[in-house]
């Protein structure tokens, strides 16, 4: 009797601990789901909030704006901008920025790109944790300096100083002069942390060369070309060569198209300037004409060449757009 | 002998019916936990809708940001943008431009229908971008008043810039 009541104690128990653990399975279960939804669901309205910074800050022209999102990693890839496993593929973007944006800020500055009629605007964004040491001593480094937002982590030195590693999750080494010799505190970062450009130009164009730690020393990627101010700084925040190209086809496709447009307008301009003292007008146009044929065909691809070209014939065409202005001509931009 | 059989059959009736309750309130406890799950998921579901709602509101307000800044129909005085002002000799071409490189344009703008009607002086419409789908689930439309300039004689008339945006 003893042994049945005790069986019956026992499987009392043995009943409850299956019971127990069922329930403590389901809720656990309920639990892990439910986290993983949660880190979707936060990931996507972080994304959704880039998407909202791309729309607006695209379309208002030299602005900077620092942002708070919660705290995330965000992959930037040509045409791709990715949080975990949530991406988001553009066909056409134009955003310059680090290949990864780390913390719970984002600092975006948007300048229009004008040649010299605005064909689209440039977009930067970055990471107020992400470290930038502009070394040069010329105007164009001053300039840049000047040109990139307070809010970032930056630091200008006039020559190469002692560089100290103040934990940034990347640095990024701008260039005006010499490339330096890799600094000694940075040499135990892991290579992609640590990149550099090198700009051999001016405010106007030039060449931007795009280095990468390699142990204790600089290797050099590739050697990309800029025109203006605002693709240089596109140099700076992308940090790859391959980004800092994408965007910059981009951004010719989008040349190319508008230049297209300008053509037509300029064409019909010429059309009805043809009597009294609109005649003067119709050589400006006609010369304007040329240079925006220059423009078209040197936008269908990005190339050291084609931005030489397209140098040229914007300088030409503010000049033939000054003449329209002087003698009261419709204006060709 | 007989009691024994009759108290050992007591007993295990009892034991029975413990292990029914607990059964039973095992029942009722996951019957509540599914009640309260369907409830859960319902109000998750009703969330999910008022966010995609919202979210395409969004979209739109945003597809209506960049239309009113395409550099390929706005005015422009040496480069200095004028808002709220489309230029006409841009808008003639930039309606073949942007139908003949549609999908580039999907990018921006995804399915919408855009259109510049001149009001004054006489009548015009232009559509510059038109991609619809059969199968959308919310439609906006946003009216916007533009000054509509022609460089050609230089007098400005007046128009509205009407974007529909559909979304799935």
């Amino acid at each position: 009797m003893i042994n049945k009541k005790a069986f019956e104690i026992q499987f009392n128990w043995i009943f409850v601990l299956v019971a127990g653990a069922a329930i403590i399975l389901f809720f656990t279960v309920v639990v892990i789901k439910q986290k993983n939804v949660s880190e979707t669901s936060t990931k996507a309205t972080v994304l959704k909030s880039v998407e909202a910074i791309i729309t607006g800050a695209g379309v208002s022209t030299d602005t900077t704006n620092r942002i708070g999102i919660p705290s995330s990693d965000i992959n930037v890839d040509c045409g791709r901008v990715s949080i975990g496993e949530v991406s988001k593929q553009y066909q056409n973007l134009i955003l310059f920025a680090p290949s990864l944006i780390k913390g719970d800020k984002l600092i975006t500055q948007t300048l229009a790109f004008s040649t010299p009629y605005r064909a689209t605007n440039l977009l930067y964004i970055t990471s107020p944790q992400l470290r930038y040491i502009i070394i040069g001593n010329s105007e164009i480094a001053k300039y840049i300096n000047k040109s990139m937002p307070a809010e970032l982590k930056k630091e200008f030195y006039k020559s190469a100083p002692e560089i100290k590693n103040s934990n940034n999750y990347r640095i990024r080494f701008v260039l005006f002069d010499n490339i330096i010799a890799f600094p000694k505190a940075l040499e135990k970062l892991p290579d992609s942390d640590v990149t550099a450009v090198k700009i051999n130009g001016d405010n106007e164009k030039g060449t931007a060369e795009f280095y990468q730690k390699q142990g204790s020393s600089w290797t050099l990627k590739d050697t990309s070309s800029y025109i203006g101010k605002q693709s240089l700084l596109g140099a700076i925040y992308s940090d790859t060569f391959e980004a800092y190209e994408c965007n910059m086809q981009n951004v010719f496709s989008r040349l190319n198209l508008v230049t297209k447009i300008y053509v037509e307008r300029t064409k019909r301009l010429m059309e009805g300037a043809v009597t009294g003292s609109q005649i003067r007008c119709n050589q400006f146009y006609s010369n304007a004409l040329t240079q925006l044929n220059s423009i078209l065909a040197a936008s269908s691809g990005f190339s050291r060449e084609n931005i030489n070209v397209i140098a040229a014939s914007a300088n030409s065409l503010a000049g033939e757009n000054k003449n329209a202005q002087i003698y009261s001509c419709t204006l060709i931009y | 002998m007989h009691i024994d059989l009759l108290n050992f059959n007591i007993k295990m009736k009892r034991a029975q019916i413990q292990i029914g309750e607990t059964i039973a309130v095992l029942f009722v406890f996951f019957i509540l936990i599914i009640i309260g799950f369907m409830f859960y998921v319902k109000v998750i579901k009703d969330n999910i809708d008022i966010e995609k709602e919202e979210m395409s509101q969004l979209r739109s307000v945003g597809i209506s940001q960049r239309i009113m800044f395409l550099p390929e129909i706005q005015c422009s005085e040496d480069n200095i943008i004028i808002d709220n002002c489309i230029d006409i000799l841009k808008l003639d071409y930039a309606q073949s431009i942007m139908k003949e490189n549609e999908i580039y344009y999907y990018d921006l703008l995804e399915f919408s229908d855009v259109n510049v009607v001149q009001i004054y002086p006489g009548e015009a419409k232009w559509n510059i971008y038109s991609r619809k789908t059969e199968d959308f689930s919310s439609k906006f439309v946003t009216n916007v008043p533009v000054s509509l300039y022609d460089p050609a004689s230089r007098k400005h008339g007046f128009g509205v810039l009407t974007i529909e945006t559909l979304f799935k």
